[in-house]
């Protein structure tokens, strides 16, 4: 049996190509399910006119109109929206971004995709690796929503970083000690000492994938569906 | 809150209770039916597996990470170890050294869900979820405080750490082996030295395994399996089938193993609307 394929738009905003790397990389394994509109591959604007997924990297920046617009004008077009990537999901490392930095100093202000538009699931990472949009569209072409819950459910939130992590998990008790953020954090900024993490506080770059990867704040976040 | 029911228990293919054969498994302290023991003998024997990364008790409720690569090596990590042990950190360093391709882990829900996820999701390129081929996770009803339990137990009842023989959970009491003697301190009087985080935990059987395993008290002897997934159901096969197991249906236990889960969310519910 042939199946349509699925078709995907990709579009980038602010960030450091990262992701875009990943998902080109992601591709060639998913090109038997997926039809994939990304600028790389295309000149001039994207192909059709609707898209069963939009595929979104790189953060907002409140201080373009433009870009607020695109973004809108994205979520006409596509059923479904995946932030993909700290950046685009959670504001990730662009939330250092304060203005009066060169080449732009007029961008002042980052926002995570669903501060302009809701988004449907939020993947962070920095960046995620190509085996993770892999595996994104094999459960979700599955229709497994509750393998995908904690994407689903992250879609939600604008900010989730180690800080909150201690904030959240480790000052109210409910860290458990098991060592998952101190394994999954990309730059090492969690250590964990006597059992509990520690934040080494500038190696932080509010990528969010302790949090998610945290089996206590996943599971809470899961069930009530918001931060605690 | 998600509608309480439907993910009790999660997916799954099958329920048993399960046994070892090998009489050498059932000398040793296995926490149940040394069926955990057996599963994973099987798998290292037939070469399913490279290796298995499991806890060893060391002292008290404490365990620590090993990996064991044949029957002795497992058959000294039989039995249960109290506290979490914190394998996230340190089982990646110990795959690496030992360069293990296929390993089987075996871990509680917790740690299954983050083990489950890392090998569904690999955000990292630093994940390894792909050298993860079993996640068998124990039921689990909390782990200890251990510091905190340790010294409730010196200060109440005059045991200390390194005399503890062996620890056993039982449906009223936690029994604490020591000097020849048992120790049974009622459940409710022991939960209360829980780590908090497990008070509002959800999760009794580890919805993210490939097999859970447990026990009931109307089946002493026995451990409880459900596979959750092709691959665990074919371990669970592939082991009775040649002889590493006694294996009969447990759809009867079922019912036992709900009250519990029902139990511990509704623990999880009671404490978070204290602690929120
Ligand atoms: C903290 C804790 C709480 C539990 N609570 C419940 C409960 O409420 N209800 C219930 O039905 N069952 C519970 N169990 C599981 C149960 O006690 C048995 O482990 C299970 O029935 C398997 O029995 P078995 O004889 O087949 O295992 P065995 O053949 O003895 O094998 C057990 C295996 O688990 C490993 N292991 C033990 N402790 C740990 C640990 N902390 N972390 C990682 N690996 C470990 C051992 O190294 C061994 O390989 C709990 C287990 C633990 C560790
Ligand atoms: S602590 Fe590490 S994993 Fe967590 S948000 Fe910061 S950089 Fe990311
Ligand atoms: S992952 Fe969560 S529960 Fe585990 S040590 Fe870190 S904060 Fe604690
Ligand atoms: S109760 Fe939950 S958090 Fe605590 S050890 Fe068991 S599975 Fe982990």
């Amino acid at each position: 049996m042939l199946m349509e394929k699925l078709k995907v738009l990709h579009v980038d905003f602010a960030g450091c190509e990262g992701c875009n790397v990943s998902i080109i990389r992601a591709y060639p394994k998913l090109m038997n399910e997926i039809e994939l509109d990304i600028s790389y591959l295309r000149d001039g604007p994207p192909k059709y006119d609707e898209y069963d997924v939009a595929l979104i990297t790189g953060g907002a920046c409140m201080n373009e109109p433009r870009i607020l617009e695109e973004l809108r004008e994205i979520r006409e077009k596509a059923k479904v929206i995946v932030a993909f990537g700290s950046c685009a999901s959670l504001g990730g490392i662009l939330r250092f971004a304060r203005g009066g930095q060169e080449p732009r100093p007029d961008h002042r202000n980052f926002q995570p995709i669903n501060s302009v538009i809701p988004v449907d699931y939020s993947i962070p990472g920095c960046p995620p690796t190509p085996q993770m949009l892999q595996s994104f569209f094999k459960f979700f072409m599955a229709g497994n929503e509750s393998r995908l819950r904690l994407f689903k459910v992250t879609a939600g939130l604008k900010k989730l970083s180690g800080f909150d992590l201690i904030d959240d998990i480790v000052l109210t008790g409910l860290c458990i000690g098991c060592g998952a953020c101190e394994l999954s954090c990309p730059t090492g900024a969690i250590r964990l000492v006597e059992k509990r993490p520690t934040i080494i506080q500038e190696r932080c770059i509010r990528c969010g994938t302790c949090y998610i990867r945290c089996p206590r704040a996943s599971q809470l976040i899961c069930l009530g569906g918001e931060k605690p | 809150m998600m509608p309480i029911g439907e993910n009790l228990l999660g997916q799954f293919r099958g329920v048993y209770l399960a046994r070892a054969k090998d009489e050498e498994i059932l000398k040793r302290k296995v926490a149940s039916g040394g069926a955990v023991t057996a599963l994973l003998c099987y798998a290292l024997d037939k070469g399913l597996v490279d290796g298995v990364v499991t806890s060893k008790r060391v002292k008290g409720f404490e365990g620590k990470a090993v990996v064991a690569r044949n029957k002795e090596e497992l058959l000294e990590a039989a039995g249960n170890s109290w506290s979490i042990v914190p394998f996230a950190a340190r089982i990646k360093a110990k795959i690496e050294e030992e360069d293990l391709k296929e390993v089987a882990i075996v871990c509680l829900p917790c740690q299954a869900q983050f083990f489950g996820q890392m090998r569904d999701f690999p955000i990292l390129e630093t994940d390894f979820g792909n050298r993860i081929k079993y996640i068998i996770s124990l039921f689990c009803m909390g782990t200890f405080a251990f510091e905190a339990f340790l010294n409730y137990l010196r200060v109440r009842y005059g045991v200390r750490a390194e005399n503890i023989k062996n620890i056993r959970l039982g449906r009223e009491f936690l029994e604490v082996h020591h000097n020849g003697t048992v120790l049974a301190i009622p459940l409710k009087e022991a939960f209360s030295y829980l780590q908090t985080g497990c008070l509002v935990c959800t999760d009794y059987t580890g919805l993210w395994s490939d097999v859970s395993a447990g026990f009931v008290e109307s089946e002493p002897g026995w451990t409880v399996l459900i596979t959750r997934n092709a691959r665990g159901e074919e371990l669970v096969k592939g082991a009775e089938k040649e002889g590493y197991i006694e294996l009969r249906d447990g759809s009867h236990v079922l019912g036992d193993i709900l009250k519990r889960a029902r139990e511990k969310v509704a623990r999880a519910q009671r404490n978070m609307a204290q602690l929120f």
